[in-house]
Order: C-alpha cells, then structure tokens, then sequence
C-alpha cells in the first residue's frame, strides 16, 4: 500500500465492538481533490471507517489525520468533515433552508452571510425552489439532495458520503451520481464514498479501496482493480469473471502451472507447489479459439443476451464458474455445445486461496 | 353510496365505554354541574358569585395553581433527563430503568403518602440526613409544609413526565444529533437546536398529563399537608364530606374543571403547534 502522506491519512485504524474485530489496522490515504470509494459487502466495516473520520466513533487503536493535523481524538464539531448520512437525518422540525443553515449557524455566522449560502448551495443540487419546504414533504431523492447541500454548506474540507444512493431507484440513482461528481468538482471537495455498488464504484471514483472483513484488500484506480485485482475477493467482488480453484502444480522463475477442474492452466505468479490458488480470468479476454498459450474446454449451459454482446456460461464443478464475454453466440452453438477457450498469459489472474499464505 | 352514511360498524366497539362512562361519570358530573348553577330551585350563578367574591376561595385557588406548577417544574426536571438517559440506554440498563419507573405505579396513591408521612416526620430520614449533613442545625419536620406536598407529589406523578417524553425521544433519529455534531455544532447549540424541540412533543403532553393530575390532586394533600392548606379538590371533598355543602362543593368542582380542561386544551394547541417536530 502506498505510504506517500494525503491530505487525509488514515493509519492502522482499528475497532472491535465486543469480540468482533470490525475494523483490523486499516490504512487509507486519500489526496486534496480525490473522491474515493469505499467499496464492500454489507458488514465489512464501511461505515464504522467513516465514523472513525468523522469522529463519531473513536478507534481503538491508529491515527487520523487531516490536512497535517491529528484529529484522532477531536470531537465531531471541531473537525470540519462533512457527513452525508444513509438515511439523509434532515432535522425534522426545520425547513429546507434551515437544514442547509444549521452548519453555518453553528458556527455563529451572521444571518446575512448565512442566506446567501444556502442559497447558492441550493442551486448547487438544484433545490433552489423548495427553500421553504418542511423536509417530510420531500421525496427521497430531493431529501439526498439537501443532506448534501447540507454538508457542503459548512465548506468542509472532507466530505464523507455512506451509501447516500442506496434507497434511489436505479434512474434517480445514475442521475443523482452525475450530478454528485459534477457538485464535488465544481466545489473542489475531497470524498470518501461508501457503497457496496460495484457499478457505481467504478463509475464514480477516481480510486477504489475494497474492503473484506474489516481490511483494504486493495486500493486503486477502477482499472487497476478491475483489471489488476489484487486478491481473490477483489476478483470476485468487482466485476464478472470465470474462476477456478486448484492446486500449484509446478513454480519456476515467476511462473506457475495451476491444475483445475478444466485441466492445467499456466500463470505469471510467485506460489509455492502444492499450495491451493483460485485462477481468475475477466470475460472479455476470453477468446473461443485454441490460439493459446492458456487453452481450456467447456461445455455451454447458457446464453445470456445483454444487447451488445452475449454472455455464455460453461459447466463448471461446484464452486466454479466459467465466463465468457463474446460479440454473438457462435454459429451453430447451443446448449451442449462443447466450447474451446483460449486466451494470453497475462491475462491468467492468479491468487492464492482464501485462508492460503501466500 | 348514496346519499346517506352509514354508521361504521367498528365505531360500535367504544360503545360499552361510552356507556359506562356516561352512566358512571357524565351523568354525575351533569348533576354536579346542576348544582353549582342552581340555588334554591331556580337558575343562577349566585354560588360563584359567593365563591369570587370570598378572598379565602382565592387563595385555595392560588393553593392549587402555585402546588401544581411547582409539581409540574419540579417532575419536568427530574423527569426530562431521566427520559433522554432511558432513550439511550441499551438493553438490560433500559430494561432496569423502565421497571424502576413503571413497577411503582402498581403502589397505591394512599400507601405512597403514608410512606412520605414517616420518611417525612422531623424524625425521618430526610430530616437526619439533612442534619448530619450539616445542612440543617437540628431536625426539622417537611410533614404539612408545601415542600413535603411537592416532593411526595412528585414521587406520585413524575413517572407520567418521564414516559410520554421518552416515547417521544425513542421515536427521534439519533443520527440526527451526530448530523448536528458533523456540522459543526457542539453540545450546548445542539441541546437547544435540535435536543429540545424534538422533545417538546413529548413534554407538552408530559406537562399536561402532570399538571391536570396535580391541579387535583385529592389523597396526597390529604395525607401530607392536612386540613390547614386548602386546594380545590381538597375543598371540593371538605364541602359534601365534613360541611354538608353540595353547593359549595359542586362550585369548586366546577372551578377545578374548568382549569383543568383549560390546561389540557391548551397544551394540545401547543403539541399541534409543534406537531411537525415528531
Ligand atoms: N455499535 C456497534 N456495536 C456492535 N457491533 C457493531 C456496531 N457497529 C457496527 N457493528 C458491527 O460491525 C460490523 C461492521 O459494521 P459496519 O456498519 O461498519 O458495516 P458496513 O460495511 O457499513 O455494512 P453495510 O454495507 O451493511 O452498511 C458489523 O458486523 C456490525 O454488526
Ligand atoms: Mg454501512
């Protein structure tokens, strides 16, 4: 993971509620202007990160620090991070403009400095007309919008966002995502998102963290994650991909031979004979031919049609899957249909098992 | 449909309670409410004429407003914090909390005051335990003052303070105060913008609930401030039990209904006032 120091700089940030160790020596940098996504399954410790840097939880071990100062043990108001809850906790009992002001507010700000703020910060989220609205009368998405407004008004120098699209349908949703990004540039905002929405992990960021079991599997750009996942769960975890478990058969000078249900299939990769390694290939680099140098055969079960391409399915032993990406079903091929695949070495992604030291 | 409505049949199930309580308590309150504007036969407001008219009716009243706002102060401090501490207790502290309020209530008024009688006495514990503390140089008695009237009420009538507010404050978003602390708010901003008007529901009706109880209130003042301190309801009693006087009695009861209800109508303008909050 890299060290270079960010303008936040989380540093083997760890909690254990009870027993559970919930977060286990997290480290994240995040730089000035960055928007960076938390991305994991429900339950991995997203959100008990996040209110670590916003300060409404304290970690029981690590640091936190934001723009040069440790804020490990500042209270949430004097931090200047701005929260952007799941459920959106607008204040009931305020209107639309008293929502936005409340921050400004807070900080003693003289009514004449905080109308114009909100204002404006309305017509940020396009919210400008329901100023005066009671916040029940809302619909979700308008609410989401005024938690952000809300958040930006008080000119944080973070903004933490926790699943802030989870409860939109997926139209809203693409369109409030936009309109999130086009907000975060023009203001200049450094982010940290949650989601355990790969798609929207991949659309949005300009790096992924990928969370597992309360660590960073890995942190990169979407590509690099995609393309370069660095452990089996991130393989899994984002996008599709054909995967296979076996065993190392053979290692030598940086290459390994992995013996699969499908048979063996060579690799770029450091793993000791003999110990376990699930094999990893995207889709896309699937061709149906036997050009080589990694060369297997399966048996179509399926054919699904996604417009553009088809995505066909092979029989795979329990626990497998095998997945290709091709532009239209081969001609004359159908369920049955015995498949040869092939596709270059470098595309051969290779971890060790789960459980596995590598 | 047309044109006329029929009767829902569901509204039938408060039928049994509308009769028992208009046998057992409209109709007397009909006669009662007879009485005080009848004298000798025909119609008249001559009684509460007599009763304004008599300074000694005013300080009653002036008895029973001033017990009952001190009563009502007094729960509203105990019970408020109490409230926000059981709404965020957890599990098994919560669990303790509730019992410690509810479980009394299954101890009756009157055994109440007489418990408050003895720990009250100048030889009960509040006394010694003032006078070891050095707060008081020699044993003093709380039986028969107002103070001693106040704390027994308030033992008798804080748990209808602490419960409607904290059925309030159950209902209210904790984030809503984390939302508040992100934003820059500390402690004292946000008890006063946010804390505070999300409970006022809840204590508009606590208030309510308390006040109508201790404006007339009967057994407590009975057994711990006696005959020389006269509130309305301890002079409604007086009137038909000792002085033979449904007149005058029926009067005050009449006085007494009318603040109470006052009390109660008001504070439901207020709750609906500040009915968006919940
Ligand atoms: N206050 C708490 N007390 C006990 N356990 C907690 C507490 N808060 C979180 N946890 C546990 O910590 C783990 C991580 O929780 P967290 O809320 O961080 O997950 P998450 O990644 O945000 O999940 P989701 O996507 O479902 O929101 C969960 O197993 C959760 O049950
Ligand atoms: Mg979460």
């Amino acid at each position: 993971m890299t060290t270079t120091p960010g303008f936040l700089d989380v540093a083997a940030a760890a909690k254990t509620f009870g027993a559970a160790t919930v977060l286990d020596g997290v480290d994240l940098a995040v730089a000035r202007g960055e928007f960076v996504s938390l991305l994991g399954p429900s339950g991995c410790g997203k959100t008990t990160l996040l209110r670590i840097v916003a300060g409404l939880i304290a970690p029981d071990g690590g640091r936190v620090v934001l723009d040069g100062d440790d804020i490990t043990r500042r209270p949430p108001h004097r931090r200047d991070v701005g929260v952007v809850f799941q459920n959106y906790a607008l204040f009931p009992h305020l209107d639309v403009a008293g929502n936005v002001g409340f921050g400004l507010k807070a900080r003693g700000r003289k009514t004449a400095e905080i109308g114009p703020s909100v204002e404006r910060h309305l017509d940020l989220v396009r919210m400008g007309a329901f100023a005066d609205r009671p916040v029940k009368a809302l619909s979700g998405g308008q609410q989401q919008r005024v938690a952000v407004a809300r958040a930006l008004a008080i000119e944080p120098k973070l903004m933490l966002l926790d699943e802030p699209f989870s409860a939109l349908d997926r139209k809203l949703r693409e369109a409030m995502q936009i309109d999130l990004k086009r907000i975060l540039r023009e203001v200049g905002t450094t982010a940290i998102f949650v989601t355990h929405d790969q798609d929207e992990a991949l659309t949005m960021s300009d790096r992924i963290a990928v969370m597992h079991a309360g660590r960073i599997e890995q942190l990169g750009t979407p590509s690099e994650i995609y393309h370069r996942p660095a452990t089996a769960f991130a393989l899994d975890f984002v996008g599709l991909s054909t995967r296979l478990a076996g065993r190392v058969v053979s290692a030598s000078g940086g290459e390994v031979v992995v013996e699969t249900a499908l048979g063996r299939i060579p690799a770029r990769a450091n793993l000791y004979p003999g110990s376990a390694a699930v094999v990893g290939v995207r889709p896309e680099r699937i061709r149906l031919d036997a050009a080589g140098p990694c060369t297997v055969a399966a048996t179509l079960t399926d054919v699904a049609f996604q417009g553009a391409r088809v995505l066909l399915h092979g029989a795979a032993a329990e626990g497998d899957r095998v997945l290709v990406e091709a532009p239209s079903l081969p001609d004359g091929a159908g369920q049955g249909t015995r498949l040869t695949l092939s596709w270059a070495l470098e595309d051969t992604l290779v971890f060790p098992a789960e459980g596995e030291a590598s | 449909m047309t044109g006329f409505r029929r009767l829902d049949p569901v509204s039938l199930l408060v039928a049994p309670a509308v009769g028992y309580l208009g046998l057992v308590y409209g109709l007397p309150l009909l006669l009662l409410l007879g009485h005080s504007f009848v004298v000798d036969g025909t119609p008249s407001i001559a009684s509460f004429v007599r009763f304004f008219a008599d300074p000694f009716d005013w300080m009653v009243i002036a008895n029973t407003l001033r017990i009952a706002l001190a009563v009502t102060l007094v729960s509203l401090v105990i019970g408020w914090p109490t409230a926000i501490a059981l709404a965020r207790a957890k599990g098994a502290a919560q669990a303790a909390i509730l019992v410690a309020i509810i479980l009394p209530l299954s101890v009756g008024v009157v055994v109440k005051a007489f418990a408050w009688q003895i720990v009250l006495r100048r030889d009960g514990v509040v006394s010694q335990a003032l006078v070891w503390l050095h707060v008081w140089d020699e044993p003093q008695r709380l039986l028969f003052t107002e103070t001693g009237l106040v704390v027994g009420a308030v033992n008798v009538f804080v748990p209808f303070m602490i419960l409607p507010i904290y059925s309030v404050l159950k209902l209210v978003d904790p984030r809503l105060d984390e939302a508040a602390a992100t934003l820059g708010a500390g402690p004292f901003f946000r008890f006063f913008l946010v804390a505070l008007p999300l409970s006022l529901p809840g204590i508009v009706t606590g208030v309510a609930f308390v006040f109508s109880m201790a404006v007339s209130m009967y057994v407590v003042p009975s057994l711990l401030i006696g005959d020389r301190f006269q509130t309305l309801a301890t002079l409604t009693g007086r009137s038909f039990l000792f002085m033979r006087n449904p007149q005058l009695g029926s009067t005050t009861a009449v006085v007494l209904l009318v603040l109470a209800v006052a009390v109660v109508v008001g504070s439901a303008k207020l709750s609906r006032r500040f009915g968006g909050a919940s």
